[in-house]
């Protein structure tokens, strides 16, 4: 499933996937595979996501 | 210990060497050691896997060619090199496309310039030996099957990175 709140969050922000990934200490490819859905990060992961946008693991990653 | 042995081992001294000296090059940090994300190393563990399967098949194929005493134009100790390089070229290949291959303090560019030279290298003493005719001895390719391997997969490697990286820029531009 897509990961449309990690995207909206990353725009919101005028980050591009790259400048996300180069803050995360990832490769852009993960940030895309994540935004798809194409990959699950580790919890590790998520949180320096949501650390480096400004947002909680509930904003970001919990699925109502 | 006689000559050749003193001089192979010579030799895997010195490419150690220089081995470290390229990956210092290569590196934008550095740093002999390429860094890699979290979901980069678990694709790499599976490549590595599928790398293990594909030397295990290629080297039970040339066991059982060698025991049904068929007759191939390679030297047997050199028909263990086609082996190796098999799995090398499966863990690259499946990484590459797996968005795994590069490092994240790789250099791209850099990276490209070794392995153009890598081919340049390889294809030097095969081609000069193949001139003096000198390729094939008693039938049977010896060492020189070595670089002919080698200049296969860097070949390989080098065509998938291109076709990659189209295909890549083409996802990256719809995506955006």
């Amino acid at each position: 499933m897509k990961n449309l709140k990690l995207k909206s969050a990353r725009a919101a922000l005028d980050l591009s996937q790259e400048e996300l990934a180069v803050k995360c200490g990832v490769s852009r490819q993960t940030i895309s595979a994540i935004e798809k859905g194409d990959y699950n990060p580790t919890i590790n992961l998520c949180i320096t996501i949501c650390r480096v946008l400004g947002k909680t693991l509930n904003d970001l990653f919990w699925e109502d | 210990m006689n000559g050749i042995s003193l001089g192979f081992v010579v030799g895997l001294m010195v490419a150690a060497v220089i081995v470290v000296c390229i990956y210092k090059y290569a590196n934008k940090d550095g740093k002999v050691k390429t860094e890699y994300d979290e979901r980069q190393k678990a694709i790499r563990g599976n490549a590595y896997r599928y790398a293990f399967y594909t030397e295990i098949f290629t080297q039970t194929l040339i066991l059982w060619l060698l025991m049904s005493k068929i007759e191939l134009p390679v030297e047997n100790y050199a028909l263990l090199f086609i082996g190796i390089i098999a799995g090398c070229t499966v863990l690259a290949g499946y990484c590459i496309w797996k968005d795994a291959y590069w490092g994240l303090n790789n250099n791209h560019r850099r990276y490209n310039i070794i392995i153009i030279v890598g081919i340049i290298l390889n294809i030097f003493p095969v081609a000069m030996q193949a001139m003096s005719g000198t390729l094939i001895e008693n039938g049977k390719i010896g060492m020189p099957m070595l670089n002919i391997t080698v200049l296969v997969m860097m070949a390989v490697v080098y065509i998938e990175i291109l076709i990659k990286r189209a295909v890549s820029k083409k996802a990256e531009a719809e995506e955006e």
